[in-house]
Parts: C-alpha cells; structure tokens; sequence
C-alpha cells in the first residue's frame, strides 16, 4: 500500500511538472479538447436554458394575442407594399454597387451561429457558440451582428467555438472615427464592464458625443474595414495621447445570435 | 471504496460545474458572475483523503486554467503554473483544516468556498495587473470580487448535502482505510 502511494505521488508530481513546461500550442489543443467535452453539456444546457426564457415571453392572453395578430396582419400587408417598391430599388443598388466594386470590398460569406453561454470568468469577457471546425469556423474569424463588431474567435471545436468579445481587455480593434482623421486602437478595460476604450487617439481630437467608431482595417489584422465598432460616450485627453469611452454598437451583454465572417463573398 | 465512487463523481462534476457557471445569469450587482467549481473544488478537498485530492486539485486547475487560456502573439497569457500552484496550496491548507476538525463540516465548506472563491478572483485580478500593468482598484472591482465570495457560502450546503447524500462518508459510516496524512 504503502509503495502504491509513493508512485501515485511520483506521478503526481511528474504530471504537475509537465503540465506547468507545455507550450503555447500543446495549450491551445487542449482547450480545443476541453471544449469538445464541455460541448454537448454547454449545447443542452444552452436548449433548456432557452426554452426556460422563453417561457415567460410566449405566455399570452387571447386578447393580447388577437391583438398581436391585428399587428402582424397590418405589418405584414405595409412591409409586402413596401418591399414591391424596393425590389425595383434593389436592382439599381446592385448595379451601382457592382460598379463602384464595393460589393467585393464589404461583402462577407457569413455563418449564423446562436450563443450556447457567457462565460462566468470574472476578468475576461467571452462567449460559446454553436458552431465550430465541421461547420468551417477556424480560430481568429471576426463575429458581427446586424449592428456591429462583435469580437472573434479564439478557441474552436467541432462543433462549439469560444468568442472573446471586444469588450474583452485583450481584443485589440483598429479603428477610425467618422467623420474624422482620428484612428486609434480600442479594447476592454479590466473596471469597466462592457464599454469601450479607444486610445492613441491625437490629444486635441474633437470628439463629440454620438460619433460613429468603424473598423479601421489594416493590413494583416483580423478585422475588415467598416464594421461599425460603437458611439463616442465622451472624450478626455491624457498625458500624451487622447482617449474615448465607446458604447458598442452591438448589445454584448444580450447576444443571441451573431454571424462568423469566414471571408469575402 | 466510497471514496473512489466520490471521487469518480466529483471528476464528472468538474466539466458540468464549468458549463453550469456560464449558463447562470450575471449578478447585477458590478456585473459580477456566480462561481461553482470553486466551491465543487472546496468539498472534494474537505471529503476526499490526500493523495485523490492533490489529483483532484490538479484536474481543478487544469480545467480552469485551460477555460481561461488566452494566446497572445503565441504565448498563453495566464499559463498552467499559476492555477496548479493555487489549486494544490488550498488543497493542502484545506486537508489540514479538515484533520483539525476531525472529518468534514459543512459551516467548514460553506466558508471554505468563500475564501477559494476570494482569492481565485483575487489572485486573478492580482496576477492581470502584473501582466498587463496598472491596478484599477475600485468599487467596482471590489464588488466582482466579493459578491460571487458572498454568494459561495450560499450555494455550498445544497452542494455539499446532495453530494453527501449521494455517497455517505459520516465517520460513522464504518471504517476508512489507512491514508496518507498530516498527522504524525
């Protein structure tokens, strides 16, 4: 018994001390492993978590649905009028655009994807998906919304992706400011949860409130140009450079669902 | 034998506790964010004997380490080291206070999971500001510290009761094979 514990100790301490050398990439597999395993709990756990919200939302009285009807009849009959107009505004869109080859400047091919979790680390901000390798996600892929930047991927599985978000300390954007010449790099701060810090901005920038912030673009990073990043909350300059407190664009604390950029169309 | 079964359970707890602390909704208060593996950790340490909780605390750390890995032009930002030192200084620290109290207690684990949960948040914050300079300590800071600290000794009896009603380890329970200890 006694020489049982001596070689479980021994093998205790060998594994520690192998575990502490690994290297950056060994790490990298094997958080992909990690969340392989964490996957099919995360993806179930994500279903009933989503059905138990929806709970509330669907419970209904039949006034309060025969009114709904009533709403959606009346909309749908607006937006089917409406959308005969456009279609015709729709071509001539698409032939200007093809024109001014800015279709395939801003054009993605994207991956819907919903949000299975966020993640309970206190100092970083981070969210799983529902897709991953087998659907053609790789590491380091922007992730939009119909509003904005919403961060990209850093860990993937095959069938479960993790997204650090830009309100994470680490992800760095380069981005420009509208209307302007400002171009400075925003991230998360470890105080804040939720907004935006973008620095190396000029210290007389005059930034105003309700600015729009877009992806800068540059060459070799991540991030296409022109996804809109946030809106200037305010504005102060510091000992060498000028920095601005962002609103995202897209709500990080309420995502449902997002999109992967895999590239251009 | 019991304590094989507990520990089989516990290892299988170890990945559902991770996906059920990112499934639960954010504290309101600073945005702070419910934690369970520490308190999961907390009870293996007081109900395992030494050598199953030293292995333990290292499937701990490897866990929480590899959920929180993040590679920064090609180097791990937080590493394995750091989690594997706290998760096998507390297993130690909490093996000695369980000896002092002769077997498990559950005012023990319920403060216990206070205080790992304290200094893993602590520790984390410490160690970041290190890596990536300043120390923005402020209220707000303080209250994601302490608010999921507070809400440990909370969630730690329901745990520590469904568990113990699972696999009996009272001391009445008969006797426990001779184990390595602190004692002398």
């Amino acid at each position: 018994m006694k020489k049982l514990q001596i070689a479980s100790l021994a093998i205790l301490v060998v594994a520690v001390v192998s575990f502490c050398l690994l290297e950056a990439g060994t790490l990298s597999s094997l958080q992909s492993g990690l969340l392989a395993i964490l996957s099919p709990i995360t993806r179930s756990g994500g279903a009933v978590k989503k059905s138990i919200s929806g709970i509330g939302k669907d419970l209904m009285t039949l006034e309060q649905l025969q009114k709904e009807y009533d709403r959606i009849l009346a909309e749908n009959r607006r937006l089917r009028a409406e959308n005969s107009g456009l279609r015709d505004l729709q071509t001539d869109n698409d032939h200007l655009r093809q024109v001014l080859g800015y279709l395939e400047r801003s054009a993605f091919r994207l991956i819907p994807a919903a949000v299975l979790a966020h993640d309970a680390g206190t100092w970083w901000s981070m969210i799983k998906i529902n897709r991953g390798s087998k659907d053609g996600i790789a590491v380091d892929m922007p992730v939009i919304t119909d509003r904005g930047l919403v961060g990209k991927t850093t860990a993937v599985s095959s069938e479960v992706s993790e997204v650090v978000l830009i309100s994470d300390e680490n992800c760095k954007v380069a981005a420009k400011v509208e209307g302007t010449k400002e171009q400075g790099i925003s991230g998360g701060a470890r105080d804040t949860a939720g907004e935006l810090h973008l620095t190396f901005l000029s210290k007389l920038a005059d930034l105003q409130p309700g600015q729009k912030v877009y992806t800068a673009g540059v060459s070799g990073g991540i991030f296409p140009s022109g996804l809109a990043l946030g809106t200037v909350k305010s504005f102060h300059a510091r000992e060498l450079d000028g920095e601005a407190i962002l609103e995202p664009s897209a709500d990080l604390g309420d995502l449902e669902e997002v999109y992967v950029v895999t590239g251009a169309k | 034998m019991r304590h094989t079964l507990l520990f089989v359970i516990l290892i299988l707890l170890l990945p559902v506790s991770v996906a059920m602390q990112d499934l639960l909704p954010v504290i309101p208060v600073a945005q702070a964010r419910i934690q369970i593996l520490p308190v999961l950790f907390c009870f293996a340490m007081l109900a395992l004997p030494l050598l199953p909780a030293l292995f333990f605390a290292l499937a701990t750390a490897l866990v929480q380490g590899l959920v929180l890995l993040q590679i920064q032009a090609g180097q791990s930002e937080l590493g394995l080291t750091l989690p594997i030192v706290f998760f096998i200084a507390w297993a130690i620290v909490l093996q000695m206070s369980s000896e002092a109290t002769h077997g498990m207690r559950w005012e023990l684990h319920a403060f216990g999971s206070a205080l790992v949960t304290l200094t893993l948040l602590g520790g984390e914050f410490l160690v970041l500001c290190i890596k990536r300079g300043g120390f923005p300590l402020d209220m707000s800071v303080g209250l994601r510290i302490i608010v999921p600290a507070l809400v440990a000794p909370f969630i730690a009896p329901a745990l520590y009761f469904m568990l113990r009603a699972l696999v009996p380890l009272s001391p009445d329970a008969g006797p426990v094979a001779a184990q390595p200890s602190f004692k002398r």
